[in-house]
């Protein structure tokens, strides 16, 4: 019987091609949308690692023209000090910290370390001593960092769980060395140990993260961006104004910009869902397009074998058996498509193209594909193979 | 003949209602969709208000500074501009040379309200350059630069926001702890018209701090105005070796050896934007291969489904074009009359996709998902769509049409299938 199907499909092989070559890219879009869904659902539920909620971020533009500009750095360093001690001083501000990258900021700081001879992706913050509180950072062990750090001969650092895994395995990592110091730098040595932190928030991917100190006392730089100010409950809104002044009137050369961070993600959440969401809109129509149009297809070819069907009929076949041999050809061609499209779909995971995907995630992605193009081509063949299996023995006979 | 072809055409897709409609559905979903992404970068690179004139400017935007070390990119600074590409004015090929900053948000709290805009910094030259319709007032001038005062150009939502609607000129408006006096108020300038939109405009010389006169790199940009765009390659040419000469008098020698940058067409700017990786090697001939290539890759699906259902189509009509064989029309004809026919319907599909996307387009402007957008249809887009829509047709229609001619007469007449 199946051996019989397959010569069907075979001797009808220039228009079989043209409909597995559709059901072939048909897979493609669905896996394409369907696999950057998943991917962003499967971060989304991944804790966060920091919390979001009555926090507020203030950005500090001092009008300098980069980070590495030295050039009355020391007098700047020495008025954000100030600025974040007045802020500390307002009463709504139950705490506040110095950084130089915010949380869900799509830029950032980062890169490759060469560690213990591993290669080594992380992003990096530098912050002060109360960027934990602000944030609500859990601590796995170890300690945060404490104003006496200032004084330090080595650079502490607190890293988080993904990157104390990365680089140390099951070792613990207090009071390690965290890489080699570049010449006559500090070394760097591991102070404490955070719960996995996702600096650019919940649709971000999981990735090593480390924290530096900042040192404000004596100054150095870098300059930080921006000041996080956790505000009690309730804080209204207005209280930016007052906050906005304060700042003016300390520094009356910069400028300040103040967002609540619930503000900030959902803009993120905006920009990165936007394209998904449009491109899942342009999938669906094209796959109801592709849907109608198989529909099309399979009912015309019916017709065109109606003598054939109808000779079955006559030479005794049930109505079931024709109805089964018209939608097992059916499932033979999308099943062509859908190897061929799989064949091309593995390369990714196994030529690991797209390094911040897991394959769990493709493998999600393809079987909603292949359930979404089987359910797509079995839904298409119902209704015309009902049609096939109707046609009268005599009738089909007589067609002319 | 052709008319003999056209009602052909119609009386078949008459005939086959429900083929006719996928057909259609198919065609105008895909032309929508390529339809409202021609709207939208018509909408960003094409000359409109008050970019008028964007067919002939060529704009200084991003710049590389290099060292044996570091590598620093951002937009060009001030310094670096005001040195080495103002006195480009002085060009034969160059009308005017304006300088402005990147817009930024700043903050105003009138009447205890928080307000967020985006403020630009210009020169008065600026003004000249682009073509702002100003519902108040007039611009600012070099005159007002010069001296630093603090005056303000506003768009109309901004009045909207601040003062209701109700006119504006000769108020004060606080904007990030500065108070300026607006002078004039223009129309909202599209968010994606980036070397124009802001909520408001203020001279340069207003900025909080004066660093921006040491800085080579960063926050600002240069409009320079051709005469025509018969004299971009010269002014491209002249700003290259004025890049060079630049290079000899870095501001920080032992750490930046090197500096590059771009005089750029609107087009060109943008397609740097869209590989950040290498914004400034980039060369645009490679975007708009990529676009077209996108364009192809999304119109290979559409085009394979209409392909399947016009070669069922035609099997249908086997017998038609076995009585058209039997009496001699070549197997050229029996393509031409096809692709027609496949063309006509392309082209109902496009009509009905240029209804669809005026409401599409009509629904981004009012979800406020790009900001002050305007988008709207105009001779220009309705041209591209024509062409795509044939692009489109004739791709879809030639194999289906091949296939046909090669139809043997008299199997055809016996309605065998092919």
């Amino acid at each position: 019987m199946t051996r019989h199907l397959f010569k069907l499909v075979w001797n009808r092989k220039r228009t079989n091609a043209l409909i597995i070559l559709e059901i072939f890219f048909s897979f493609l879009v669905v896996f394409l949308v369907s696999t950057l869904g998943i991917f962003v659902w499967d971060n989304y539920r991944r804790p966060l690692g920091f919390s979001y909620q009555n926090v507020w971020r203030i950005s500090v533009d001092a009008k300098r023209s980069s980070d590495d500009d030295p050039t009355g750095l020391a007098e700047q360093v020495k008025v954000f000090a100030r600025l974040l001690g007045e802020v500390r001083k307002l009463g709504p501000v139950e705490s506040a910290a110095g950084a130089l990258v915010s949380p869900y900021d799509q830029g950032g700081m980062g890169g490759n370390w060469q560690i213990d001879g591993k290669q080594v992706k992380m992003e990096l913050d530098i912050v002060d001593e109360s960027f934990a509180d602000v944030l609500g950072l859990r601590l796995v062990a170890g300690r945060w960092f404490q104003p006496s750090d200032n004084a330090l001969t080595s650079d502490p650092v607190v890293i988080d769980q993904d990157l104390a895994r990365t680089v140390y395995g099951e070792r613990n990592p207090i009071g390690q060395q965290f890489g080699k110091p570049s010449e006559g730098e500090r070394p760097d040595r591991v102070v404490g140990v955070v719960s996995d932190f996702r600096k650019s928030g919940e649709l971000a991917p999981q990735s090593n993260f480390m924290f530096r100190f900042m040192r404000l006392d004596p100054p150095s730089p870098p300059l930080a961006r921006y000041i996080l100010i956790k505000v009690r409950p309730g804080t209204p809104a207005a209280f930016e104004e007052e906050l906005t002044r304060l700042l003016q009137g300390v520094a009356p050369e910069w400028s300040f910009g103040i967002k609540p961070l619930t503000q900030v993600r959902a803009s993120t959440f905006r920009l990165l869902l936007a394209p998904l969401v449009a491109g899942s809109v342009v999938a669906f129509f094209l796959l109801l397009m592709v849907g109608l149009g198989l529909i099309g297809v399979l009912w015309q070819n019916l017709i065109q074998r109606t003598r054939e069907l109808g000779l079955r009929r006559a030479a005794g076949a049930s109505r079931t058996a024709v109805h089964k041999q018209v939608f097992f050809e059916q499932v033979i061609l999308t099943s062509l498509g859908v190897l061929l499209a799989a064949v091309l779909v593995a390369q990714l995971p196994i030529l690991n193209l797209i390094a911040f995907i897991p394959p769990a995630v493709y493998l999600g992605g393809f079987v909603v594909s292949m359930t979404a193009i089987y359910l797509l081509a079995t839904v298409c063949a119902l209704y015309p193979s009902a049609m096939a299996a109707r046609v009268q023995p005599a009738e089909a006979l007589r067609y002319e | 003949m052709l008319k003999n072809y056209l009602k052909v055409a119609l009386k078949v897709l008459a005939r086959r209602k429900f083929f006719t409609f996928i057909s259609l559905f198919g065609i105008s979903i895909t032309l929508l969709v390529l339809m409202v992404v021609t709207a939208i970068f018509d909408h960003s690179l094409a000359p409109h208000a008050p970019e008028t004139r964007s067919d002939r400017t060529l704009g200084v935007y991003f710049m590389e500074m290099k060292g044996p070390e570091t590598t620093w990119s951002s937009e060009a600074g001030y310094d670096f501009l005001n040195r080495y590409v103002r006195p480009m004015a002085a060009l034969s090929g160059v009308e005017r040379i304006a300088l402005a900053s990147t817009a930024g948000p700043v903050l105003s709290y009138p009447g205890g309200r928080k307000i967020e805009s985006d403020l630009m910094h210009t020169d008065g030259e600026f003004w000249r350059l682009l073509d702002f319709r100003f519902l108040e007032g007039g611009p600012f001038t070099g005159e007002d630069e010069k001296n630093a005062n603090f005056v303000a150009v506003i768009s109309e939502s901004t009045r909207e926001r601040f003062f209701g609607g109700k006119p504006a000129l000769g108020k004060t408006i606080e904007a990030d702890g500065q108070r300026f006096r607006i002078v004039g108020v223009v129309p909202d300038v599209p968010i994606l018209r980036f070397s124009s939109a802001a909520d408001l405009w203020v001279p340069i010389s207003t900025s909080k701090s004066s660093n921006y006169r040491q800085q080579w790199m960063g926050g600002f940009r240069a409009l320079i105005l051709a005469r025509s765009r018969a004299d971009f390659p010269a002014i491209k040419t002249e700003f290259q070796s004025r890049l060079r000469e630049a290079e000899h008098h870095l501001p920080d020698p032992k750490n930046y050896k090197s500096l590059k940058g771009h005089a750029d067409t609107l087009f060109e700017a943008i397609s740097r934007l869209a590989f950040p990786g290498d914004t400034i090697d980039l060369r645009p001939e490679k975007v708009r291969a990529a676009l077209l290539l996108l364009m192809l890759l999304f119109m290979l699906l559409p085009t394979l489904n209409l392909v399947n259902i016009n070669l069922s189509r035609i099997l249908d009509r086997s017998s038609e074009i076995g009585v058209r064989k039997a009496f001699g029309a070549s197997s050229r004809t029996l393509v031409g009359q096809f692709v027609i026919e496949n063309l006509v319907l392309t082209l109902i599909g496009a009509a009905v996709s240029l209804v669809l996307s005026a409401l599409v387009l009509q629904a981004l402007n009012a979800s406020g998902l790009i900001a002050h957008a305007r988008l709207a249809l105009n001779f220009r887009i309705f041209l591209y769509g024509l062409a795509i829509a044939l692009f489109f047709g004739v791709l879809s229609g030639v194999y289906p049409a091949w296939r046909m001619s090669k139809l043997h007469p008299v199997q055809a007449l016996r309605g065998r299938s092919v």
